[in-house]
């Protein structure tokens, strides 16, 4: 019998590099996984170049926030973060069977405790467009919750293209509605606006996916998102049955290959690096993810064997260690 | 500026007086009674003015004027886009509170602003009060100043409104004292009830000497004194800062008067630097400690890597330096969350829920727009009713039903069902009124006003500068009292007596 493949090491780096001086720069850090009922975090550690001293609290949804600052004058700012990830393997509930119309009946109850979840929000926004949505969902799906809420997420799956450089990290869904384009993020905020306009309650969770198997059919997908960036994806709320992942950029169920970050109302609540800094330089960015099966809960086999991980930079093209060799490596 | 005015009265009985033709109705008059007598607690203030001739009130007049001026005594307002600066029109005739009466409005805000920091407490601990559903979760987490990041944040002595500013409004009706609003983020006003008595006291010296009046400058030693309780470190002298937006800012004058009055540093965001989770201040000596952070930069602005990163007068790190409870800042940020005027609505209930108390100080009724029935009501009658956006302040982004014309209230009534969350409405309140110089009769008019108490609050009492500031709407007629709209401002008296 193949063991689960559950436990992941994973990387991830943050370049910046400014045309001119800057200084003073103060940042916060959502990158540290989540430890919870879904996934337990067995070990992170993060380090700035140039040298900081990182401290960490919860924010208000419960995500791990890491804070530096450094004054002195820089030119480059680099931020890496390496974590080991023990994935629970999920327990997938019998789909509920709740109607649209139970759940209307509950909305004001619901309104009350999940707040967060069901306001309209900056990057999701309450458009006419969506409204309209919403009701070409509902008249396909059955008036069952758990129909709307897979509908919805095939539907934009299926009807938006994914393609990089449509929209930018300030787009909220106007643009991608526009152009019917777009990336992980902006899939996720379509899929928030249209789940919160039917009252049900939805959260944006950024974190990583672990890329398939090549021979898989999403391929063509997992070139574009696999292991080069951070990912996002949305959970909604069906009462009686809980929350559930859903990844409408590669419309799966979402399983024990997401790995969560954080969560939030949208992109807002959880970027990945935030900050500030003084100086008049302009800067570029580039970011290198990289998700690879651990061997043991302290991923130190393959420690040794990236010693130099995550390399300095640019990103590796060439796809990360199949998991077919990593699955027998954990035979043995 | 030092030497009294040496003007003396020269009281002449045979001509007219400034109370001539003087009729406090419809309305509840401060000092003159309905009969047209002085009340016990304003005769020897009345008697005195009553006694003076016009040329010599007119003449101390533009001597307290002077005073303000030379002072630099200014405000801005925002809303003409020009940022000049005004002075704020002072009255001469002060209004007077007999103690009794003060002695019930003390007890009724040191109830409130008690309840409010348990409130906030609650809010941002273990919403208590959310889970017995006194107030609803929706109304709290969609209030625009509900700060999620102070969440389980541990603030010095679990205090979160340090200094507080209560309107208050006498109806007419009732003759009693109402709660119009609460101002618990970043009141102003402070600094011209202590000049105004100065004033006051240049102006009038001889009054001083026949009323028994409680004095108001021992304001900024009370509020230094809580300011120094909440330093971090212990046993070491604390550093203790003003930390202003700037000269542009509308209270700018009051900043630099209090950070002055309390001995403290006046410092702008570019002054302050966070490092390893403490605050400095840059000096010429270096990078000096800063304890305690008396702000009055609003929470948006306050630190721009958890805020609004577009500020340009707040200091990064600032939120973090705080989680780490290495230094104190008064008042707490999202403060906000418990004067928004919708929450308002509920202030009665906190005080029974967390007190077991009935309150001492009463509600205007209130008028939710988020509730439908209630919104309904209010756009039926939007001419008879004050409305006001929820998270405003200074009498920005309201409408006076009876004073505005149709086209105003239609531009409401839309904005209403656009977003309701976002207004509330009450009846007008027929304000007491105050006998006020009127330049067009060359004597005293009855002119509507206000009272603005200053509380201050140290985890076990709430010490009040006896009276505060009194606006009064000086366009006959009006009710709006905002410096912003055209108000001026009285010195209040409280007595040591009731007469």
């Amino acid at each position: 019998m193949m063991p689960i493949l559950n436990r992941y090491r994973l990387g991830h780096v943050t370049q910046f590099d400014y045309d001119g001086p800057v200084s003073e720069s103060y940042n916060e850090l959502r990158l540290r996984p989540r430890h919870d009922e879904g996934q337990s975090c067995l070990s992170f550690r993060i380090s700035t170049d140039p040298a900081s001293r990182p401290a960490a609290h919860l924010d208000f949804y419960g995500n791990w926030v890491h804070q530096f600052h450094i004054l002195p004058e820089h030119r480059h700012l680099r931020v890496e973060s390496e974590a080991v990830v023990l994935v629970h393997p999920p327990i997938h509930p019998p789909p509920s069977l709740m109607t649209l119309s139970e759940l209307d009946a509950q909305s004001e109850s619901l309104g009350d405790e999940y707040f967060d979840w069901l306001s309209p929000s900056a990057y999701c926004p309450l458009v006419p467009e969506i409204a309209s949505l919403a009701a070409e969902i509902e008249k396909d799906c059955g008036g069952k919750v758990y129909d709307f809420v897979h509908t919805a997420e095939n539907l934009i799956n299926t009807r938006f293209k994914y393609q990089p450089g449509a929209t930018h990290v300030n787009s909220s869904i106007i643009d991608c509605l526009t152009s019917l384009a777009g990336v992980c993020q902006d899939f996720s905020h379509l899929l928030l606006a249209v789940l919160r306009s039917r009252g049900i309650p939805g959260r944006y969770v950024s974190g990583y996916l672990v890329p398939r198997q090549s021979e898989d059919a999403q391929g063509a997908v997992e070139r574009v998102i696999g292991g080069q960036a951070s990912h996002a994806w949305v959970e909604a709320l069906i009462p009686g049955a809980g929350w559930m992942g859903l990844d409408p950029t590669v419309g799966w169920f979402v399983d024990h290959q997401h790995i969560r970050i954080a969560y939030g109302r949208d992109y807002g609540d959880v970027p990945p690096v935030r900050g500030v800094y003084k100086g008049h330089a302009g800067q570029s960015l580039s970011v290198d993810v990289l998700v690879r099966p651990a061997l043991d809960d302290d991923g130190s086999e393959l420690l040794k064997e990236t010693a130099a991980f995550p390399p300095p930079k640019p990103p590796v093209d060439g796809p990360p260690p199949p998991p077919q060799q990593q699955q027998q490596q954990q035979q043995q | 500026m030092s030497s009294a005015p040496t003007l003396s009265p020269a009281p002449d009985p045979g001509s007219s007086t400034l109370f001539q033709n003087y009729d406090p109705a419809p309305f509840f008059d401060e000092l003159v009674a309905p009969d047209g007598q002085p009340r016990p607690c304003a005769k020897p203030m009345y008697e005195k003015l009553a006694e003076m001739p016009l040329e010599v009130y007119e003449e101390r007049r533009k001597l307290a004027d002077l005073s303000y001026l030379v002072q630099g005594i200014t405000f801005t307002v925002y809303s003409d886009g020009r940022g000049t600066e005004r002075l704020f029109p002072f009255d001469l005739v002060p209004r007077i509170i007999a103690r009794s009466e003060w002695e019930t409005i003390e007890r009724g805000l040191a109830q409130r602003v008690t309840a409010l920091n348990l409130y906030l407490q609650d809010i941002y601990g273990p919403q208590r009060i959310l889970q017995d559903k006194v107030i609803p979760r929706q109304l709290v987490y969609s209030c625009k100043h509900f700060r999620r990041e102070m969440a389980g944040l541990h603030v010095p002595k679990d205090i979160y409104v340090h200094i507080s500013g209560i309107d208050l409004v006498r109806d007419s009706k009732s003759g009693e004292y109402l709660v119009l609003e609460d101002n618990v983020r970043s009141p102003s006003g402070i600094s011209y009830v202590i000049e105004n008595r100065l004033v006051m006291r240049r102006t009038f010296p001889r009054a001083f000497e026949t009323s028994e009046v409680l004095p108001v400058d021992h304001y900024p030693a009370e509020l230094v004194k809580i300011l120094r309780s909440l330093s971090p470190r212990t046993g070491e002298r604390p550093v203790i800062v003003l930390l202003t937006p700037g000269l542009y800012n509308s209270a700018y004058f009051e900043h630099c008067f209090l950070a002055q009055e309390m001995g403290i540093e006046l410092v702008e965001g570019r002054d302050l630097v966070v490092s390893d989770n403490v605050v400095y201040m840059k000096t010429i000596r270096g990078l000096n400690r800063v304890d305690v952070i008396y702000r009055r930069v609003d929470d948006d602005f306050l630190d721009p890597l958890a805020f609004r990163t577009d500020s340009l007068v707040g200091v990064p790190g600032l939120m973090n330096a705080y989680r780490a409870g290495n230094v104190a800042l008064a008042n707490a940020v999202g403060t906000g969350v418990a004067d928004d005027k919708a929450i308002y609505a509920f202030v009665p209930k906190f005080i029974k829920y967390y007190l077991g108390e009935d309150p001492i100080l009463h509600n205007v009724e209130t008028f939710l727009c988020s509730k439908p029935n209630e919104l309904s009501y209010v756009l039926e009658h939007l001419p008879e009713l004050v409305v006001k956006a929820v998270g405003e302040s200074g009498g920005y982004g309201m409408l006076m039903g009876p004073m505005s014309d149709k086209k105003t209230i239609e531009e409401f009534r839309e904005k209403l069902i656009a977003d309701p969350r976002n207004y509330i409405a009450q009846p007008i309140v027929p304000l007491s009124r105050c006998p006020s110089f009127d330049p067009s009769k060359g004597g005293m008019s009855p002119r509507h006003v206000d009272l603005r108490p200053y509380c201050l609050y140290d985890g076990e009492k709430t010490t009040i500068v006896p009276g505060g500031l009194t606006r009064v709407a000086l366009q006959p007629g009006s009710m709006v009292v905002n410096s912003s709209q055209g108000g001026g401002s009285k010195d209040t008296w409280v007595l040591r007596g009731d007469e």
